[in-house]
């Protein structure tokens, strides 16, 4: 009873939200003080179907450039992942603490200053600037989640398949790379979620050239409708719920078809 | 795994290298250009303030230390907030059956839905015609739209706190939760049969196990509170401002005379991040070490 509390609690903390932004999505004309909407329309999905071209482009570029920044920032921390893991040598720490940097101060410190350099670079306003910025902001949540993983994992794995004659990329693509599934997994999923949710730094440096679906939400969660507003702010937990489920199946069906568990 | 400590040696730098390049000609360069720009140097358009002229200006605006002030406000209490919830929450969803602990994976919505969707959704609950005032003028609490306190303009930042409150709780628990995950229940269980309170079990048995959990929390919330730009664009009162709407107002709005004004205010920010975070990991050692003797 007591443990039926406590989750009714947490529930109602967290759930509420949900309910009630769903609500406003069937209900355009809920207004105070009616605690139940006296009215229900469709609006708010007829106007996501008219207007399905101009959202659906700015979900698919958000999902593109979220993506892009999850493969960018392994690129840049998987073998550092590594040594930081495996290796001790003199000013580890300091190199560590400094690494971590960039996801703790305040990100408009260094943003401005980098967008200067990408307007002078020609980069600024593109594809490529957005995944740039998002990747150097998101990557020490990347590279935390690939050095436990390596932790855990040691470097064994590795040396007996050098051992047994594979070459570099074979016992990167064969051995480590599946034995880090699940810590790349983690690491891919939190910078997925800042990539996707991320406002300030999208608007700065795609300038409104780069289509996002955070930039397409902004004006309309300040505006009266607040029907379409709560109806596009259920489609953040949709996109990135559906991606994760698709991963999981893809992984268990690998996984499956190795006979591993 | 080698436990030989080695030198720097060029091994290390060359596969740190696919990080440290990014690291200094993207983000290092970035924080140059700020600090650069403050001081006058490397700007689209020229500024009569040169050297530390934006500093001294800074200094003498009494505004600006309002800013500062107001900023550090919102972030601690905001985190103490996050922290505290978070901590009671996740000690309690540890502790329900399976079953029941399975369906928790709720608390992860805040975490998922972005920023400007959680200060959409404080906006949408605390304004004055919201849920919350329906909800109270239903049970009978308030007459009218206008006896519901004024939560979110009320220039005391509240709907900032409660925005950053909801998402950080939900990030405290993932924190804690990924501790208590490799915490044995029967500890509780024989600390309960040696006659120990639910006060005291909390304190004395869980806490100190989440400790590390919460002071990595704290550093990370405290700081995106105290310097991140969503949230207030969103809920923010006009005076007086968060640092980083000051910030904006100053690079975009006015003149762009007044850049080295605004480089300079996040020179600053960057630099009370910096001395925070070593301080913090300081005092938290020196805290850790001097529990070791006891």
């Amino acid at each position: 009873m007591k443990n039926l509390i406590f989750f009714s609690l947490c529930a109602l903390l967290f759930i509420s939200p949900l309910l009630v932004l769903t609500v406003y999505s069937f209900a355009p004309g809920w207004k105070f003080p009616q605690l139940i909407p006296e009215h229900l329309s469709a609006r708010a999905f007829v106007f996501i179907y008219q207007q399905w071209t101009a959202i659906g482009k700015s979900i698919f570029i958000s999902v593109l450039y979220s993506l892009a920044s999850v493969l960018l920032t392994l690129i840049m921390c998987y073998f550092p992942a590594a040594v930081l893991a495996q290796k001790e040598f003199k000013g580890k720490k300091l190199v560590e603490g400094f690494l971590i940097t960039p996801a703790l101060v305040p990100p408009m410190s260094f943003a401005l200053g980098l967008h200067y350099m990408l307007i002078k670079l020609g980069l600024a306003d593109t594809f490529t600037g957005v995944v740039l910025i998002l990747s150097i902001f998101s990557y020490p949540y990347m590279l935390r989640a690939l050095m436990a993983g390596f932790q855990v994992l040691g470097n064994r794995y590795s040396l007996c398949a050098q051992n047994l004659g594979a070459g570099f990329w074979r016992t990167l693509f064969r051995v480590e790379l599946p034995l880090l599934l699940p810590a790349l997994v983690a690491g891919g999923s939190v910078v997925f979620l800042v990539a996707f949710s991320e406002y300030f730094l999208v608007f700065l440096i795609g300038g409104g050239a780069v289509p996002s679906f955070t930039g397409y939400l902004f004006p309309l969660l300040t505006s009266s409708d607040r029907s379409l507003a709560s109806l596009l702010s259920l489609g953040f937990l949709l996109v990135p719920l559906l991606l994760f489920l698709f991963l999981e199946m893809t992984i268990t069906r690998i996984y499956r078809k190795k006979g591993m568990n | 795994m080698s436990c030989r400590s080695e030198q720097f040696t060029g091994g290390v730098v060359l596969k740190l290298l696919p990080l440290l390049l990014p690291y200094l000609l993207l983000f290092m360069a970035g924080i140059f250009l700020c600090l650069a720009q403050s001081m006058g140097k490397f700007l689209p358009v020229p500024s009569s303030l040169q050297n530390f002229e934006a500093y001294v200006r800074i200094f003498e605006d009494s505004s600006f230390y309002a800013c500062f002030a107001f900023s550090l406000y919102v972030a601690f209490l905001s985190t103490i907030i996050s922290v505290i919830s978070g901590a009671f929450l996740a000690y309690g969803l540890w502790k329900l059956p399976a079953w029941l602990r399975q369906a928790g994976i709720i608390y992860k919505i805040p975490l998922i839905l972005p920023h400007i969707a959680v200060g959409f959704v404080v906006l949408v609950f605390w304004s004055k015609t919201g849920i919350l005032a329906s909800v109270a003028h239903t049970l009978g609490v308030i007459d009218s739209a206008d006896s519901f306190p004024n939560i979110l303009y009320a220039g005391n930042g509240l709907g900032m706190i409660l925005a950053y409150a909801l998402k950080g709780t939900s990030f405290v628990m993932l924190m804690l939760l990924a501790l208590l995950s490799g915490f044995d229940q029967r500890q509780v269980q024989s600390a309960r049969m040696l006659g120990a309170s639910r006060f005291r079990i909390f304190f004395r048995v869980v806490l100190p196990r989440l400790m590390p959990g919460i002071h990595t929390s704290f550093i990370i919330l405290f700081l995106y509170s105290f310097g991140a730009f969503d949230i207030p664009y969103l809920l923010s009162e006009s005076q007086p401002g968060m640092l980083s709407i000051r910030v904006y107002n100053l690079f975009f709005k006015r003149d762009l005379v007044n850049r080295p004004e605004a480089m300079a205010i996040l020179v600053l920010m960057f630099l009370f991040a910096a001395v925070f975070i070593f301080l913090y990991s300081r005092a938290v050692s020196g805290l850790s070490s001097s529990e070791r003797k006891i």
